[in-house]
């Protein structure tokens, strides 16, 4: 890839289309669940030839923006708690230092073995983020499977499993959040923001944590927890956009195309929610993450090999980084694609039964 | 015809107060431990909601429909009691039923802590410290659960009539005063609190009928009832049962007619005056045929005589006119007509649309409009029109901002003056000249940016940005929302303008 300054890469169309149809596809998987939609979008860049601090920078610059129209749409629908996003925020800063305390490590060569310097720190973060994310989607799958066998028809919501244990716990203070009409103690919600932000920090994807999180802990309804992430994300990426602005690494092309894609899917992903069964939401996000866990899981023995602890031939890295990169990206882009059907499916069927109402007078 | 509604904490005393107040009286006294023996043997799971909604913040669209049953049915058994007598009742957040209807005495009892602290520990042999830790997590139920089915706070003192603190008056005079004040012609029912009443019942009925159907319990329906018309708003995906609902319905006694209009939600429409042909009325039929909803409105009028009161819907009363041939002679009689400020007309139009979720008149103020709107399905929009309009100018601003501001806060809904609807959910002249302005200027920026990349890029990132850091991550920083708001606009009017937000 030919550089024009320093970092920056030369952008002819093609390419250029191509990041802002990343833009678009990340834009409706964040509108619809809620998560940044940097999983799909960051690894989608450096696949251009983008380097990955480029990538990272003027995706993170990005989110910042788009965070904050998202979140004042949701904002307007009544989804945005600022006071859970606050406490999250402040935890979550905590989590994020600790995550950067071990990545730092790690990067380094803390996990000995004299291994190729960053292979300990992915091969951790890929780790992390398989399991974490298999147990969050596999949960919310048995939760939908689960009410689907019941036959309740009804939109049940999410398992109160969690959030009826939580809710036992009152250790004072116990803070109330008004939007969210739910009342949390400070030593629940403590945790859950430090895991949140550690696990942003790690795997860097606290959207995928934050929302369940917030669902499933708190007993927050879906819509609200979207919200609120985005809200909280737009601070998270404010504070991200001016680090690396300030190292010199924020590519502002790159950053207005993902938005001429990314602020349109975030409007018909928001669209989505409204229309969309809640329960048809929470399938679609579980596949989604699980196709995601596909990818990363694939990439682990590539990290196995240059820590020394498997021995292949360093040539098939090629074949697990394609296929990595070929679930991510099927993911993202099917993802998109059940989203977009689903979104246009209510839209016609709107528009047919407001032609077919049916009004019983009362001398009828 | 006297009701009294007694509520206070667990364990404080009321339903000894409540009892001491029947003796004295002679009116019928009526506990909730009667009343959920009574939901136990109609089949009603009142153990199953309570848990559901003590336990658990998350209030799925079924728990909803539950709780409307249940309050249904509590409505129901009371007024079997009611219908022609006095009646003491007491229970947990008695005060809130019969959500809106007037000259109910509606009583609450404050007791110390540490006199139910000695009842508790007294009654369940607890030690003070256990007691009072029981009391303070039964506290907190009770809380979530009148703040669940009521909508309300029970601290709220707007909601009783008469707030009597036990700590220094003795039972015996807390009675008399609650009997002089029972026999107050205020809380005595007037033909149109009984008709108000009634309505209540009706609806009641109708959704515990509809919830004991096999064709019918599954589903999720508002309904209400406007002198013996009822409205049964349901979901599109619900539509191929609709015409169930007219026949469960049908078996109805006392119901003059039912209404059942295809909804996604409900946008509530409260102002002094309507009219159907008027450009507001347009924009408000416009969003429901977006949105797939149901309007209902409420005329908001100053009380009468400063006295409030409630009032259906001409429009919803039935057509029985004389049905005497007349040869087309009519009588010279001057036409009866009744100013009802549009809202009959504006009803009839909403029901020819399929869009209409009732309505009805309100003399009062801000108090009695919460009171109303309590026991009604959740709202996607509150539109606010002109409001307290003999007050002046300056003070109907004033107080349709308060209005606004604690319809908001009751019932967690966006509430907006009607000024605002075409800016903020329609497409009109101003949104597509705001577009085409808002086009520019994103043309601009991005001509501007993708001309002169080099410099752009070495300030961001090149030999120009060692020397100007901190400029450059201000510049990020303000350019990037600049961008993200202008696009975002463009974007967010474009899906408007086709119908998609």
């Amino acid at each position: 890839m030919e550089y024009l300054i320093a970092n920056f890469v030369q952008l002819d169309l093609s390419t250029s289309l191509q990041v802002v149809l990343l833009g678009f596809i990340g834009g409706v998987l964040s509108g619809f669940i809620g998560s940044g939609g940097a999983f799909f979008m960051t690894p989608g860049m450096m696949n251009l030839g983008i380097t990955g601090v480029v990538s990272v920078a003027s995706n993170i610059t990005h989110k910042f923006g788009k965070a904050m129209v998202g979140s004042h749409k949701h904002g307007k629908a009544g989804n945005v708690d600022k006071k859970l996003a606050l406490f999250m925020l402040i935890t979550a800063v905590i989590g994020i230092q600790i995550a950067v305390g071990i990545n730092s490590f790690l990067f380094k060569g803390g996990a000995g073995h004299g291994a190729a310097k960053g292979a300990g720190a992915n091969l951790y973060i890929s780790l992390v983020f398989a399991v974490i994310l298999s147990v969050v989607a596999l949960s919310m799958m048995k939760d939908v499977l689960g009410s689907s066998r019941s036959g309740d028809d009804s939109d049940s919501g999410p398992s109160r499993k969690i959030a009826n244990a939580m809710a036992k716990i009152t250790i004072p203070p116990v803070i109330h959040f008004k939007v969210a009409d739910t009342s949390v103690s400070l030593w629940v919600l403590l945790p859950c923001g430090i895991a949140t932000g550690y696990l942003a920090g790690t795997i860097g994807v606290g959207g995928f944590i934050g929302v369940p999180a917030i669902i499933y802990v708190f007993g927050v309804p879906t819509a609200v927890a979207a919200g609120t992430e985005l809200y909280l994300a737009m601070f998270m990426g404010a504070y991200g956009a001016l680090s690396y602005a300030y190292q010199g690494f924020v590519d502002i092309r790159l950053t207005m195309l993902l938005y001429l894609g990314s602020l349109v899917g975030i409007y018909l992903g928001v669209y989505g929610v409204k229309v969309v069964n809640e329960k048809y939401i929470r399938m679609v996000t579980s596949i989604i993450i699980l196709l995601c866990v596909v990818s990363r899981a694939i990439a682990i023995p590539m990290y196995l090999r240059q820590l020394g602890m498997v021995s292949f031939d360093a040539s098939y890295d090629v074949y697990f980084s394609g296929f990595s990169k070929f679930f991510l990206f099927a993911s993202g882009i099917s993802g998109c694609l059940v989203i977009l059907f689903n979104v246009g499916r209510s839209y016609i069927q709107r528009r047919r039964i407001q032609k077919t109402l049916l009004v019983v007078n009362p001398d009828g | 015809m006297s009701i009294v509604l007694m509520s206070g904490p667990a364990h404080g005393m009321t339903r000894v107060l409540a009892k001491k107040l029947a003796d004295e009286t002679g009116w019928p006294l009526y506990s909730r431990d009667q009343l959920a023996e009574e939901a136990h043997a109609q089949g009603i799971k009142l153990g199953r909601l309570e848990a559901s909604i003590i336990k658990s913040p998350i209030i799925s669209e079924r728990l909803a429909w539950e709780k409307e049953v249940y309050l249904s049915f509590v409505t129901d058994v009371l007024y079997k009691k009611i219908k022609d007598n006095n009646l003491v009742y007491t229970g947990r957040a008695a005060h809130l039923l019969f959500p809106g209807v007037e000259n109910i005495f509606r009583v609450g009892v404050s007791v110390p802590i540490e006199t139910r602290v000695d009842i508790v520990a007294q009654q369940l042999n607890l030690s003070p410290e256990k007691a009072l830790d029981y009391l303070k997590s039964l506290d907190a139920d009770i809380i979530k659960w009148v703040h669940y089915v009521h909508r309300a706070d029970l601290r709220d003192t707007s909601n009783y009539d008469l707030l009597l603190n036990l700590e220094h008056l003795n039972l015996s005079h807390a009675t008399s005063l609650l009997k002089q004040t029972a026999l107050l012609p205020e809380f005595d029912l007037t033909p149109d609190s009984r008709s108000h009443l009634e309505d209540v019942h009706l609806a009641a009925r109708a959704t515990l009928h509809l919830a004991l159907n096999k064709e019918t319990s599954h589903l999720s329906l508002g309904v209400r009832a406007s002198g013996k018309i009822l409205t049964v708003t349901y979901l599109p995906r619900q539509k191929d049962v609709a015409e169930s609902i007219s026949k469960v319905l049908g078996t109805l006694e006392e119901c003059k007619g039912t209404i059942c209009t295809m909804a996604e939600t409900n946008i509530l429409y409260l102002s002094e005056h309507f009219d159907p042909r008027s450009e507001d009325f347009q924009q408000i039929t416009q969003l429901a045929k977006r949105w797939g909803a149901a309007v209902e409105l409420i005329r908001l009028i100053p009380p009468k005589d400063g006295k409030p009161f409630f009032q259906e819907a001409a429009a919803l009363e039935p057509r029985t006119g004389d049905s005497t041939y007349t040869g087309g002679v009519e009588d010279d009689g001057p036409e009866v007509e009744t100013d009802d400020g549009g809202l009959s007309a504006t009803i009839e139009e909403l029901v020819a649309m399929g869009r209409s979720a009732g309505g009805y008149t309100i003399a009062g103020g801000q108090r009695e409009v919460i009171n109303a709107l309590r026991d009604t399905e959740n709202y996607s929009l509150i539109i606010l029109g002109d409001l307290f309009l003999s007050k002046g100018p300056q003070a109907s601003i004033r107080l349709t901002r308060e209005l606004g501001m604690a319809i908001n806060e009751r019932l967690k809904t966006p509430v907006i003056r009607i000024e605002e609807l075409q800016s903020q959910f329609l497409f009109g002249k101003k949104q597509a000249l705001k577009l085409l302005l808002f086009t520019l200027v994103v043309v601009a920026i991005y001509t501007l940016v993708f001309s002169f990349q080099k410099p752009i890029l070495d300030f961001l990132g090149g030999e120009l940005h060692e020397k100007w850091r901190w400029a450059s991550s201000i510049a990020v920083a303000l350019f990037v929302p600049l961008v993200a708001y202008t696009y975002g606009t463009i974007a967010g009017l474009i899906l408007k303008l086709v119908n998609i937000d």
